[in-house]
């Protein structure tokens, strides 16, 4: 790849301070040290330092999101073929699928890079990593079926007011690639709530996630309910279903065994917090628990559901393993990694169960404690300061 | 007798780890002091060049503390005094010739256990050697009018190619222990000696340390024993020096010979030499080989050392000259290698990783600066009841009662070396801490 390297180098001085091209500096670094990593030696404090940076941490995280678009695209030409009643294979899915997410990507990657490398060029800061994740994570918290300009207006949205006018990545106070999500779900309801079609159906179809099943009914099991729509509808949501996976959704929540495994990989390289998934998973499990119990006093349909069919329902085990876990925006305490977890788990039932109108409830309970993440970490570190306050008394 | 047990550090597997079966004897042709080297010292100088000095008679004083004087490590002539911007002393080199010492005249201290805290004080500043003692917070040379609360010295390094002292304090017990009997008498508090394993020294608080590097650092031990208020002054010596001040006592005279350690990835043939403190860098490289365009030299640990060149001297609260190779590699699509125990090396499991090998270090920072993306690195590598994140912003902020609430009293630089040495945002997390404590020392 020395051809590569001579080439930048020649061109290196464009984009210098008083060169042609000096505007786009930021564009030739993130290429330069994208390509080649950077030539950067440590001039102050620790003269060696850890392999381990940013774009490393970025990259990982993108890696553990791949099986979920490969999954999302044969489940897209799965469901395709199922509603119009068609037999295929999972070659035809998956080209089906790939043919679907494709343009999703592509329209997300080039608004999302666009806004990055204007605010980097405006700004005179250096490109983010960061926006590699984002644009990764938009097009799996959505349904095929949007249409490619709310994909870009939703991805403008997340990038601009999400993180580039707060600073940038490390300085925003919501998970950019949710905010996205919110702000469709809010803006275009009819394309992204659930209600309507979700999988790529014939016109008229009416398609329903998981969580719309039970979501309004009354004085009715919620498992009955989904046993009943499996009975009636193409398509299957038993549990053992719903966990592999072959059910209506969001492109990249289906499959909760590939977002287990892509968990665990991001556990073991060290770079994603486990209290943050543990707690939202116990905060989840303890609250659906107290609904189950709640049920026989309420008509609503939503507390009879589980706890082990609330981890499979919807995008809450996606949710938590990728957006929740964002380390800038979650709490940045260990003991408050655990609260915050927890609450998210709570949340997301609570939100599912009382409101009808929003069946799927981890987005809005992770952007809940995105704000309230700070609070939760003043109280942590407020014991701390009021244990060494009290050694200071002494 | 108290066990602290630390769970988080790390131990840096850098290579060039000198062997401690043999140890070399340095002549140094030439020593040399850097006045500016210690913190917030006001040098005046009291030799000039030309001048004949002998092993302990004193090179300078401090004007802020008039009785505190640096006493020559060498006996010779004064070849050279070197001034930086504004007249700053840089560098006072001395011509090495002959052993001369100054034997104080001074009424050798008879029965150290009847002496009194002013007996102990004098005798040290009437040597010239009480910088060896320094206090915290700060750390910087401590202030004779003062009396500290307590008195921590660390028989334990765990910093990268550093000195093992337990050999040195299994060789040098009865020095060590008159050194231990005068310094407990400065302090009407206790003297903590805290290694890895009970030298049941008297007339101390012994202490046994487990863990990772920093738990040899003199400030997590504190911190682990009695952390520092605010108003606190604690006085801590390396044990080299407290050596230095026990044979000082049994002597009467100025011993300044030290081990030191050669290595590093840099290195050809890492070794352990005893010298003269102060030593001319050149002469412990002589031996190297070394291409010096494409090295770096550290005096220091390679986490918390300074770069000098060839042709300056080891610091004199150094034990260890780092040699690192100063070269960066840029390997295509490097980001996504899946890497190998040889090439990446990386607190986080982020590369894979089958030996614990030594690992060939290079001045590579391995990324950018960027903002600060806390996926806990830093609160891996501090074992203490700190929140650097937090701590952090507050400096940022300079928000001193914050910072106050939140602990930098307790805090040194060197403490926090691992936390810039794992940050994935490449953020100096060391020099921050001491941006802070510069603060409050100015505003106190």
């Amino acid at each position: 790849m020395q051809w590569l390297r001579d080439i930048l180098d020649k061109v290196a001085p464009l984009f210098e301070k008083n060169g042609k091209l000096e505007i786009l500096h930021p564009l030739y670094e993130a290429t330069d040290t994208i390509l080649f990593s950077t030539d950067e030696k440590t001039e102050s404090g620790p003269h060696i330092r850890d392999n381990i940076d940013i774009k490393r941490v970025m990259i990982l995280v993108v890696v553990s999101l791949v099986p979920c678009y490969i999954f999302g695209a044969l489940n897209i030409g799965y469901q395709e073929s199922l509603t119009f009643g068609l037999s295929s294979d999972w070659k035809t899915n998956l080209i089906s699928g790939l043919l679907k997410i494709g343009p999703i990507l592509a329209v997300t990657f080039a608004t999302g890079a666009f806004w990055e490398v204007l605010f980097a060029v405006i700004r005179k800061h250096s490109i983010s990593e960061g926006f590699l994740v984002t644009c990764a994570l938009i097009p799996l918290t959505l349904p095929a079926t949007i249409p490619l300009w709310q994909v870009a207006v939703g991805t403008s949205f997340g990038i601009v007011i999400g993180k580039e006018i707060f600073g940038g990545v490390g300085m925003n106070i919501f998970n950019p690639a949710l905010t996205t999500r919110a702000f469709l779900y809010f803006t275009y309801p009819a394309q992204i709530s659930g209600d309507k079609v979700w999988a790529i159906a014939p016109d008229g179809y009416s398609g329903a996630t998981a969580l719309s099943i039970p979501a309004g009914q009354l004085d009715a099991n919620a498992v009955t309910l989904l046993n009943n729509a499996s009975i009636n509808t193409v398509f299957d949501f038993s549990w053992f279903n719903m966990f592999m996976g072959w059910v209506p959704g969001s492109i990249g929540e289906t499959n909760k065994i590939i977002i287990i495994f892509s968990a665990l990989f991001l556990i073991f390289t060290g770079i994603t917090s486990w209290r943050i998934m543990i707690g939202s998973v116990i905060g989840l499990v303890f609250t659906a628990l107290l609904t189950n119990l709640l049920s026989p006093y309420s008509s609503n349909a939503m507390l009879t559901i589980p706890p082990h069919y609330h981890l499979v329902m919807g995008s809450f085990l996606f949710g938590t393993v990728f957006m929740a876990t964002e380390p800038v925006t979650s709490s940045h305490t260990e003991l408050g990694k655990w609260y915050y977890g927890f609450f998210i788990g709570m949340l997301t039932v609570i939100i599912r169960s009382i409101n009808p109108a929003y069946p799927e409830g981890i987005m809005l309970a992770i952007l809940l404690m995105n704000a309230f993440a700070p609070l939760i970490d003043y109280f942590v570190v407020k014991s701390n300061i009021k244990k060494r306050m009290t050694r200071y008394a002494q | 007798m108290k066990e602290i047990v630390l769970k988080k550090g790390h131990n840096i597997r850098i290579s060039g780890v000198p062997s401690t079966d043999s140890q070399s004897l340095i002549t140094s042709k030439k020593v040399g002091v850097s006045p500016n080297s210690f913190r917030n010292v006001k040098p005046k100088l009291m030799v000039s060049e030309g001048d004949i000095v002998s092993i302990g008679s004193p090179l300078f004083y401090d004007k802020t503390k008039p009785k505190v004087k640096w006493a020559s490590p060498a006996s010779g002539v004064i070849s050279k005094i070197s001034y930086g911007a504004r007249r700053v002393i840089e560098k006072i080199e001395i011509k090495v010739n002959g052993k001369d010492k100054i034997i104080n005249d001074l009424k050798n201290i008879e029965n150290l256990q009847d002496a009194s805290r002013n007996d102990i004080i004098n005798f040290l500043l009437d040597a010239n050697l009480f910088h060896l003692i320094r206090e915290r917070p700060f750390n910087r040379v401590a202030d004779p009018d003062k009396k500290p609360r307590d008195i921590f010295i660390s028989g334990l390094n765990t910093g990268p190619i550093a000195v093992d002292l337990s050999k040195i304090i299994n060789e040098n017990k009865a020095a060590l222990q008159t050194g231990l009997t005068a310094i407990s008498k400065l302090t009407t508090g206790k003297t903590y000696f805290t290694s890895s394993q009970n030298h049941n020294f008297k007339n101390v608080e012994n202490q046994i340390i487990f863990g990772q590097h920093p738990a040899g650092n003199v400030g997590i031990q504190i911190h682990h024993t009695k952390p520092i208020k605010p108003n606190d002054i604690v006085w801590t010596i390396d044990a080299q020096h407290l050596l230095t001040i026990g044979r000082l006592f049994e002597t009467g005279s100025y011993d300044p010979s030290m081990t030191v350690t050669i290595g590093g990835s840099g290195a050809r043939a890492p070794f352990i030499a005893k010298v003269n403190a102060c030593v001319h860098v050149e002469d412990l490289i002589i031996n190297q080989n070394l291409n010096k365009q494409k090295i770096r030299l550290v005096s220091g640990d390679v986490l918390t050392g300074q770069t000098i060149s060839q042709n300056d001297f080891l610091g004199f609260y150094d034990s260890t000259l780092s040699i690192l190779n100063d070269t960066v590699k840029r390997p295509f699509l490097g980001m996504l290698s899946i890497g190998n125990s040889s090439t990446k090396y990386s607190l986080t499991r982020a590369f894979l990783r089958l030996t614990d090998k030594l690992f060939n270090f290079t001045t590579a920072q391995n990324g950018e600066l960027r903002p600060m993306v806390p996926i806990s690195a830093w609160e891996k590598v501090l074992p203490m009841d700190i929140f650097p994140n937090e701590l952090y912003r507050a400096i940022l902020a300079e928000d001193i009662e914050e910072m106050e609430k939140l602990g930098i009293w307790e805090c040194d630089d060197e403490d926090f070396a691992l936390c810039s040495f794992s940050c994935p945002s490449k953020i100096d997390v060391g020099r921050v801490i001491r941006d802070g404590l510069n603060l409050i020392e100015a505003e106190a």
